[in-house]
């Protein structure tokens, strides 16, 4: 299977560890992934705020540079590029006179067809489930894992509409199926305080609190996330978090693309386990190939 | 169609936000579901009800300077859970421009300076140097050591690396600041969408 790959910008620098296990879980899967030359910044939450032609602009610039590639479907990993991208193709494809405007912006022509996919959407519906466990090596049996969604990958459901933006349930299935034992609660896609990261820390500390405490009371054994904002807020923020309800707190937040190597016998190292700052190899040793 | 009340200038500012955002503000039914599930709304930050309310009753100042559309985080939330599928986030990034537009001074300014720095990093580099802009950011706002330690161990565990920190080369001219600059041009030339 072919399809284009557009990692952005955090997963070339804080979040490496998300794009190369992708990357090798994709290639034990038989899917070659192309990166478009040249891509730039979606422009993200901050142009999103700033300036909607900007925005729009960002984001169709990668759009017209994708079409350029001959495969019709291209997965974003980061759920904010997925959202920003199907957005725009949204918004273009809806608006004339935007699209017009867009076009001599980016001075390119866009034809608006592609099919923008995000991780769980890709492995889920595009790879299956039947494909993803023939390839297991190593089940995850045992392994109390709580599937965190976030939220741009399924709000606003308009824009997101492949799994239901309050009970989504295709993570839980790709878990399952690596053998995994998915536990049930309610935060799945409430907000980790996303990008306020710096600018608001005490916000992400006190909204990122309610998940590390539910993972707690649940005993999980890890969280697992698609999206490197709640990745970095849930890892680093454990600190501050313990000292807020006079705990310590070690939970490790994994990317599923991370434990579907593990599962594959893909090694730690290529799948950059070593790099979090809660450690998870301890509680995934035992399922070493 | 609703007949609004209110001086010419309140209702053109409501005429405005409706138009640009898209969404049509004057179906909302003040029933507080956005703010209910809002991650930002708290004691200090109004949420997007009030926001609402404030725009609706032509109250510019006060909507202007509200910090709920500063932080608003994009999540979708009020989007998914509206009645009437009013969408917030578009209304932000109106209120957003019309702030910009008129030298209105941010009621976040660190939410503000974050923005601007990660744009600014987009311009120039055609992709964000997350770190750089960290580390940027934490200078302007006086805090040149906030989460030192982490990003210490994170280097250690070579998560990040030290050469991300240092001011990389700026590339000539990117595919991205042609379009902050073509952008920028239109907005002063007043052509609109």
């Amino acid at each position: 299977m072919n399809v284009s790959y557009y990692p952005g910008c955090s997963l070339e620098s804080t979040a490496k560890p998300y794009d190369h296990s992708t990357r090798s879980v994709c290639r034990l899967l038989e899917v070659e992934l192309h990166e478009p030359a040249g891509w730039s910044c979606c422009g993200s939450s901050a142009a999103l705020k700033m300036d909607r032609l900007l925005s729009v602009s960002l984001a169709a610039n990668n759009l017209a540079l994708t079409e350029k590639e001959r495969f019709k479907d291209v997965l974003a990993p980061c759920p904010f590029c997925y959202r920003r991208l199907l957005s725009a193709q949204q918004e273009i494809t809806g608006d004339p006179a935007l699209q017009a405007k867009v076009e001599s912006t980016i001075d390119s022509e866009l034809r608006g067809d592609l099919k923008v996919l995000n991780t769980l959407d890709f492995f889920r519906n595009r790879v299956g489930l039947e494909r993803i466990q023939s390839k297991v090596k190593t089940p995850l049996n045992g392994l109390k894992v709580l599937p965190y969604y976030g939220c741009y990958l399924l709000k606003p459901q308009n824009v997101t509409p492949f799994d239901d933006p309050e009970n989504p349930v295709s993570m839980d299935e790709i878990l399952a199926s690596l053998g995994a034992e998915v536990l049930d609660w309610d935060f799945k896609t409430e907000c980790c305080g996303s990008g306020l990261a710096l600018s608001k820390t005490e916000k992400v500390v006190e909204l990122s609190a309610r998940l590390i405490g539910e993972a707690v009371f649940r005993s999980a054994d890890a969280i697992v996330v698609v999206c490197q904002l709640c990745q970095a807020n849930l890892d680093m923020r454990q600190h501050e978090i313990g000292k807020l309800h006079g705990a310590k707190y070690r939970v490790p937040i994994v990317y599923l693309t991370q434990l579907m190597g593990v599962a594959f016998g893909i090694g730690a190292k290529s799948l950059g386990l070593h790099r979090h700052l809660v450690n998870p190899q301890p509680v995934l040793r035992r399922y070493k190939g | 169609m609703l007949t609004l009340k209110g001086t010419p200038s309140e209702r053109e500012f409501l005429h405005h936000v409706i138009r640009e955002s898209g969404q049509n503000l004057l179906e909302c039914l003040q029933c507080g579901k956005c703010s209910g599930g809002c991650p930002i709304t708290s004691n200090e930050v109004g949420g997007p009800r009030r926001l609402i309310a404030e725009i609706l009753s032509g109250m510019k100042e006060a909507a202007l300077g509200d910090p709920t559309w500063w932080y608003c985080v994009s999540c979708g939330t009020c989007a998914t859970r509206c009645p009437v599928e009013i969408n917030m986030y578009k209304v932000s990034t109106v209120l957003c421009e019309i702030a910009g537009k008129e030298d209105f001074a941010p009621s976040e300014p660190d939410i503000h300076r974050f923005e601007e720095l990660f744009l600014k990093s987009v311009e120039e580099h055609g992709r964000v140097e997350e770190l750089q802009t960290a580390m940027i950011f934490n200078l302007r706002s006086w805090k040149p050591f906030r989460d030192a330690t982490k990003g210490l161990q994170l280097m250690l565990k070579g998560a990040i690396s030290f050469k991300d920190l240092l001011p990389g080369k700026k590339a000539k001219q990117t595919e991205a600041g042609r379009i902050f600059e073509k952008v920028r041009r239109d907005k002063d030339s007043g052509a609109a969408i």
